[in-house]
């Protein structure tokens, strides 16, 4: 199976898909990003990106309820399928192997 | 709330609509909610007015391929099926209407292989001297100056030249740091270039040693560092190695150049001929200081006579330059330029000489300073209006068959339609049709193209050649042309067709004859453009005719011009002396005269004062044979004579100087054209008629005659006049006395008449031009309206039948089909003639002496445009009004 690989922010948006769980839409991951990370994103930047993460079958959507906020309009939801699930493990646990692999000595003389 | 469109939900919907646009709708509602929730957080945060900006910056930042194009692949596949079959329907339709896809492809290759050569001729004139590879640092010092004579005109009274003094180069190159290197660049001169037995007189470019490092001409023999360290050396081109020495090696040879003196000169250099976009033309290169009158003109800061280019260091800028050459000018010339000034009361802020820099890559379009091969812009522009023309009539083609064979594809539209085609798609097809004609006629026009590059060539006197870049430049121009045009005709009729209603079409309730509504004004269009140009055309002809035909006061009939090639010295005189002994007795030469200079070969210009006011006048050096080989007329007076010594101080005048001096009995007067303070001047002997020395561009100015060869020179031309008849013959003869006389002189000599006829090349070949694209633009009109005319033929077929049923003549029938045309083309014509006499009218004003245009000439213009309308469409009338009514009525 060729191996799919994801860009940093796709895979901060999977990710925070991942732990808003039922309330992952357009705003609410922004919203989310900027409170946990303090970093402004661009709302049309998360569609396009949520969009591709769904053609990559890590992601998938539907229509939430009506409400009467956002003028009556539904939000799309977005969860995260077991496929996103591996791949994001799958990365965090590449990323620990390559960790370990850094020489001990030279991170401690940073460190100290 | 903003579910019940609030006033803020209205203004927002502008955006919206734009999502709307391009948003898939699949996508668009979860979108549309976020950026309306991000709103509402906004304008809590920001306030209403900010948060709406914000709104609409961000639905533009939705604009992105990720949502635009996203979930279009499904629609696409649908279309690439169909595309397949539109290909296929489109060719089937090509094939099956040849005529009208004949007269198509035709126009609009035309069209296009105009447009080809005129985008090359543009990219050729905006390439000019590009190829230097210090083009950005190397400038070109001109001259602007007061000039009285157009001050009196009323213009503007700063002229540019690019002619500044000798040492001012010197000065420049040793004083201001910044200049790297510096030449000179005098093309003008002539010398006799002799190897063994080869001589002949040449143009000669002096130049300094710096010419080498400053340019980009290569190289073939010799380097540049080191050419010209000797001032006897000399720099030739391929061309003049291989005629002097053939298969010889030319590095090393000495050869004898006479340039007022002979001298021995080694070649030390072989250069690479400059190209035709270069406004540097050489052949053979000599340094400046081994001109013999070098020395002289070093402290000549009043000649104004060299050319000079200076290259400035990487770093240093132009604005630096100009201060620094300022205070260089100041230095050495100030106190002349301000004796100048007062004296020839120059008005304020003004001088008569200030320094002006024209970059290297300026010069070729800068039409203020005269130089070889410069050229206006507007000449681009025109050629560039003549394609867009041809290219319009083209187009009107196009839509106007288009529209009036709509009726054969309302069935197919209808059923398209019904079946399930979506209006979009039917104008994806008929733009892919015309898309596909315009590819096709795309490539007749680059064969066209490069087949009419040679004489395109020709007429604009460039050197344009297809190398391989050029070549993948002019396939993707003329590649972006056909895409243009197939849209653009195409896109109307597209609109037009794929908007038929499919049950009106299907139920039949049409008959096949269609409404041309739309075409009739294309038509007076394309009719109104080709009458222009007619009109243009005969104008401009009937001047050429004119301007070739007129009598200018003087007989230049089987008049040789031979240079004497003598330099500017007293063995002129003794030449032209010799010569007319000689052929004295030859019958086939009537006359031998001698002339400082010959008519379009130059001519010498004096100033003089009179009575404190600046007078001028043209000055020819004569002979006394010179009136009568000319056949000059003597109003008064009488010829110089030999034997009457005071006649070396006398003058004749022509008319316009006795006018100009306001003399009512010119010969009691003195012409003080020396400014001699003590005596009169000289005696006037004889007054001329008027006759036209300068080109019919120009009035004819003050002139006189003087045989003083002191103070106007010597004979350096010799005019021959031979007796008519066996032409080539005579000229052996002249050229054998020649040999005979002067074997070590090179023999040249051109024609009075065509030398007189060359001032006009120019116009010519702009006239030629007009011509042959007058000339496709009336063929494709005619294409076209052959083409309508057919079809309206066609479509009156019954109608016809009918009539010839019921006793209608065959003149009647022709009268009722060519009626409307006729009118169409009185209509364009009516239009066309005010605007052309307006163009025509400027373009005379470039002549002084002019054809007036009367109401015949527009006349004659109509009349041609009409017969050859009519002819066009009586072919169709014609065979309509012959058919036999049976063959079209018996299916009814």
């Amino acid at each position: 199976m060729a191996k799919e690989y994801l860009g940093e922010f796709e895979e901060l948006v999977l990710t925070i898909v991942g732990i808003l769980g039922e309330e992952a839409y357009g705003n609410a991951i922004v919203a989310e990003i900027k409170e946990r990370l303090g970093r402004e994103v661009n709302l049309s930047a998360v569609h396009v990106t949520l969009y591709r993460l769904e053609d990559k079958g890590f992601l998938k959507s539907r229509m939430g309820g009506a409400t009467n906020a956002r003028g009556g309009r539904r939000k799309r939801i977005f969860t995260i399928t077991n496929a996103g699930l591996a791949m994001l493990k799958a990365m965090k646990e590449a990323r620990v192997d390559l960790w370990k692999l850094i020489p001990r000595l030279n991170y401690d003389s940073i460190l100290y | 709330m903003l579910k019940n469109h609030s006033p803020s939900e209205n203004h927002l919907n502008h955006s919206l609509r734009l999502l709307k646009w391009f948003c898939p709708p699949g996508l668009y509602e979860g979108i549309e909610g976020d950026l309306l929730e991000q709103f509402e957080n906004d304008r809590k945060e920001f306030g209403e007015k900010k948060a709406r900006r914000r709104f609409a910056w961000h639905v533009v930042k939705f604009f992105r391929p990720g949502i635009f194009l996203r979930n279009r692949f499904s629609n696409q596949l649908i279309n690439t099926v169909m595309w397949g079959n539109y290909f296929k329907v489109a060719t089937r339709n090509i094939a099956k209407r040849k005529l009208y896809s004949f007269i198509n492809a035709i126009g609009l290759s035309i069209g296009i292989a105009f447009s080809v050569l005129i985008y090359l001729y543009i990219q050729d004139e905006k390439n000019f001297d590009r190829f230097h590879v210090n083009k950005d640092r190397i400038y070109r010092l001109d001259k602007a100056s007061y000039n009285t004579q157009a001050a009196q005109r009323g213009e503007y009274p700063v002229k540019r030249s690019a002619y500044v003094p000798l040492p001012l180069g010197n000065a420049v190159k040793d004083e201001i740091p910044e200049v790297q290197y510096l030449t000179r660049f005098n093309g003008g001169e002539r010398g006799i270039f002799r190897y063994g037995e080869k001589v002949f007189s040449e143009g000669i470019t002096l130049v300094d040693a710096d010419f080498f490092r400053m340019f980009s001409f290569p190289l073939i023999a010799g380097s540049a560092d080191r050419l010209f360290s000797d001032k006897y050396e000399v720099v030739l081109t391929p061309e003049i190695a291989q005629k002097y020495f053939g298969q010889e090696e030319p590095v090393g040879k000495v050869i004898t150049l006479d340039l007022q003196g002979e001298k021995q000169f080694t070649v030390t250099g072989l250069i690479e001929t400059p190209p035709a976009n270069s406004s540097l033309i050489f052949k053979i290169l000599v340094p400046i200081q081994s001109h013999p009158r070098y020395e002289h003109n070093l402290d000549q800061w009043g000649s104004f006579s060299f050319p000079t280019f200076i290259q400035l260091y990487p770093q240093a800028t132009i604005t630096d330059l100009k201060t620094k050459a300022d205070t260089v000018i100041k230095k050495y010339m100030g106190e002349m330029l301000d004796r100048w000034h007062k004296e020839q009361n120059v008005p304020a802020g003004f001088s008569f000489f200030e320094p002006a820099y024209t970059n290297l890559a300026d010069i070729h379009l800068k039409t203020e300073v005269g130089w070889d091969k410069v050229s206006d812009p507007k000449y681009a522009w025109i050629l560039g209006g003549i394609a867009l023309l041809i290219i319009v009539i083209a187009s009107i083609n196009y839509i106007s068959l288009a529209l009036t064979t709509s009726a054969s594809r309302k069935i197919e539209v209808g059923i398209r339609k019904v079946v399930g085609a979506h209006r979009q798609q039917l104008v994806w097809q008929f733009g892919l049709e015309s898309l596909m004609l315009a590819v096709i006629s795309m490539f007749i026009g680059l064969g066209l193209a490069v087949f009419f590059l040679p004489a395109f060539n020709e007429f604009t006197g460039k050197g344009i050649a297809l190398i391989s870049l050029s070549m993948a430049q002019v396939a993707g121009a003329s590649l972006g042309i056909a895409l243009v045009v197939g849209l653009l005709a195409g896109s109307y009729p597209a609109v037009f067709l794929s908007g038929f209603l499919p049950v009106t079409v299907l139920k039949g309730g049409f008959t096949s004859k269609m409404k041309a509504g739309f075409t009739k004004p294309l038509v007076v269009f394309q009719f109104f453009l080709s009458a222009s140009m007619i009109i243009c055309s005969i104008i401009m002809y009937r001047q050429m005719e004119f301007i070739a035909t007129k009598d200018l006061g003087f007989d230049k009939e089987h008049v040789l011009v031979i240079p004497t090639q003598t330099g500017w010295s007293e063995e002129a005189d003794r030449v032209v002396e010799q010569f007319r002994n000689k052929m004295s007795a030859e019958p086939s030469v009537v006359d031998v005269a001698g002339t400082s200079s010959s008519f379009s070969r130059g001519h010498s210009i004096y100033g003089y004062k009179i009575k404190d006011e600046n007078k001028r006048a043209y000055v020819y050096r004569v002979d006394p044979e010179y009136i009568s080989l000319l056949s000059l007329t003597l109003k008064e007076g009488r010829n110089f004579d030999k034997r009457i010594a005071s006649d070396g101080n006398a003058v004749i005048i022509n008319e316009s100087l006795a006018r100009d001096m306001g003399w009512d009995n010119p010969l009691e007067e003195h012409l003080n054209w020396r400014e001699d303070t003590v005596g009169l001047g000289s005696q006037v002997i004889g007054v001329l008629s008027d006759y036209h020395f300068l080109s019919l561009n120009n009035d004819i100015e003050p002139m006189f005659l003087s045989i003083d060869k002191k103070s106007t020179g010597y004979l350096t031309t010799m005019l021959v006049k031979l007796s008519p008849g066996d032409i080539p013959q005579k000229i052996e003869k002249v050229k054998s006395a020649w040999a005979e006389l002067y074997p070590d002189k090179p023999f040249d000599y051109s024609f009075m008449d065509e030398d007189v006829a060359k001032q006009y090349n120019s116009y010519k070949r702009w006239m030629s031009i007009t011509a042959l694209s007058t000339g496709f633009a009336i063929f494709i009109a005619c294409l076209g309206l052959f083409g309508l005319a057919g079809i309206n033929a066609v479509n009156r077929t019954k109608e016809i039948g009918i009539r010839k049923v019921m006793g209608a003549e065959l003149s009647h029938i022709f009268v009722l089909l060519n009626k409307q045309f006729v009118l169409l083309a009185v209509i364009a014509f009516l239009l066309a003639a005010p605007l052309s006499w307006y163009f025509m009218n400027k373009w005379l004003a470039s002549f002084k002496y002019v054809i007036t245009v009367g109401w015949e000439l527009f006349a004659v213009s109509m009349l041609a445009g009409m017969s050859i309308a009519l002819l066009t469409v009586s072919y169709h009338a014609i065979k309509a009004a012959w058919i036999n009514p049976a063959d079209t009525l018996k299916y009814e």
